[in-house]
């Protein structure tokens, strides 16, 4: 499975499903969509990364969750950030020359620790705009540890799949 | 000369990622503080409308399990029935429909999809305009309260839940005692807090907690829960820990309870707004 609009779409709608019929538990919000935004081709740029994570996260506000703009506000800053991060550890290179990561060209200890700095991202936002201001500490940290572990584990074959190269 | 391109770039991006965060939290803003807002009202009615007919598709193929439980269910009832006598008629013959008290009119639900491990859950149920169901109708248990209807489709009607950090219900203790809001404390299914009941009023433990009536939504005096402990808070008033009596991991079964005189109540207080 290659990342194009159609299984753009496909893991939104997955999202949404994910959001209304796993209730496993209050310490748990599982998510896929800050994989998603970083497995965006290089080619798009950080704007259109951003209004892609604006429409991706309101479809999910919209049709799941019935609090507009929290998935929203979670999944702008990864999308603006996308760039710094995948720079950060990829190298200058990737976004120069038009190229996507995948876990074979850059391994996937590198790849895993992309993704997890965006779901970090994604979760301190997200947890903060979900009434994290009025909880404690403690139970806030062990939601985030949760949410992100879970989150990884799911996001990363996914990621695989979706940035895998074809054989030359 | 692309040192000054990056940093245009980056100000056109930091500028929109502001623009479109600002919306987002906007949103959120205007979405969780339960205002009549119409993309919420579209949403909760699209939730309402798709995720309940699917949760009666899915229960169709669930029906053989869910005979089995109902036979099981059907004979600890019958026994209950022929134990309870002549109050199990009085019951029988209310249950059949909506029945007016008071101010107030029942109607009885069922609840076919609830989320109950988000902080902001909310519930299905099986009534809508059809019915005669609004939006702002309570939804209430034997054992408390459990949401508001938010939007209504033709079949199916979607409910803030109690267990959502936005909920705010005005509660008493005892039957005389202070009056105070008391919502969901997020962590669990069965403690809610009351809030901002001033140091001059006497509680105990296991105390219980009811409706105050001071809502147009709710009647008074439904039990909600028992004092646990209490916390005071800046000096001055007491946050006060309630053991929930209502069981939100099983519910089934519920009423809708309209005030009728809820629109009267709303104009007069539109126009002290207005003043």
């Amino acid at each position: 499975m290659r990342m194009n609009v159609v299984s753009f779409c496909l893991l939104v709608v997955a999202q949404i499903l994910i959001c209304n019929y796993l209730h496993v538990s209050m310490y748990l919000s599982l998510s896929i969509l800050p994989m998603l935004i970083m497995c965006i081709p290089t080619r798009i740029d950080t704007v259109r990364a951003m209004l892609i994570a604006f429409a991706a996260g309101f479809a999910v506000d919209f049709a799941a969750e019935g609090v507009l703009g929290l998935n929203v506000a979670a999944l702008l800053p990864v999308a603006l950030l996308r760039r710094t991060i995948c720079e950060a550890i990829f190298g200058d290179e990737l976004f120069a020359r038009n190229e996507n990561f995948s876990m074979q060209k850059y391994g996937p200890t590198k790849v895993i620790f992309v993704l997890a700095i965006a779901q970090a991202l994604f979760l301190t936002v997200y947890i903060w705009a979900d009434g994290g201001q009025a909880q404690p500490f403690a139970f806030n940290f062990i939601r985030g540890s949760v949410s992100f572990l879970a989150g990884l584990v799911l996001s990363v074959p996914i990621a695989d799949m979706l940035t895998k190269e074809g054989r030359r | 000369m692309a040192g000054k391109r990056n940093i245009y770039r980056t100000g056109i991006n930091v500028a929109i990622f502001i623009l479109l965060e600002v919306a987002a939290l906007g949103l959120l803003r205007r979405s969780s503080t339960g205002q009549e807002f119409f993309i919420s009202k579209l949403s909760h009615g699209f939730i309402g409308t798709v995720w309940g007919w699917s949760q009666s598709v899915g229960d169709y193929f669930a029906l053989r399990k869910i005979n089995e439980n109902l036979s099981g269910e059907n004979f600890a009832l019958q026994t209950a029935l022929a134990r309870a006598g002549a109050a199990a008629d009085s019951l029988r013959s209310a249950g059949a429909g909506a029945v007016t008290a008071g101010r107030f009119r029942y109607t009885k639900a069922e609840v076919v999809k609830s989320s109950r491990n988000k902080h902001h859950n909310y519930l299905i149920v099986d009534k809508g305009s059809k019915d005669g169901v609004t939006s702002h109708t309570g939804i209430i248990s034997a054992n408390g309260i459990i949401g508001i209807i938010d939007s209504v489709g033709t079949n199916y009607s979607y409910a803030i839940s109690f267990l959502n950090s936005n909920f705010n219900l005005s509660a008493r203790i005892g039957r005389e005692g202070a009056v105070g809001p008391m919502a969901w404390n997020g962590r669990g299914l069965s403690n809610a807090t009351l809030r901002e009941i001033s140091l001059q009023h006497k509680f105990e433990k296991g105390d219980t907690v009811f409706t105050s009536g001071h809502s147009s939504i709710f009647p008074p005096d439904i039990p909600l829960g028992l004092i646990e402990d209490s916390r005071i808070i800046n000096g001055s008033t007491y946050d006060i820990n309630v053991h929930l009596f209502q069981d939100y991991s099983a519910i089934r079964y519920v009423t809708l309870v309209s005030n009728l005189d809820r629109k009267e109540i709303a104009e007069l207080e539109n126009k002290e707004d207005g003043k």
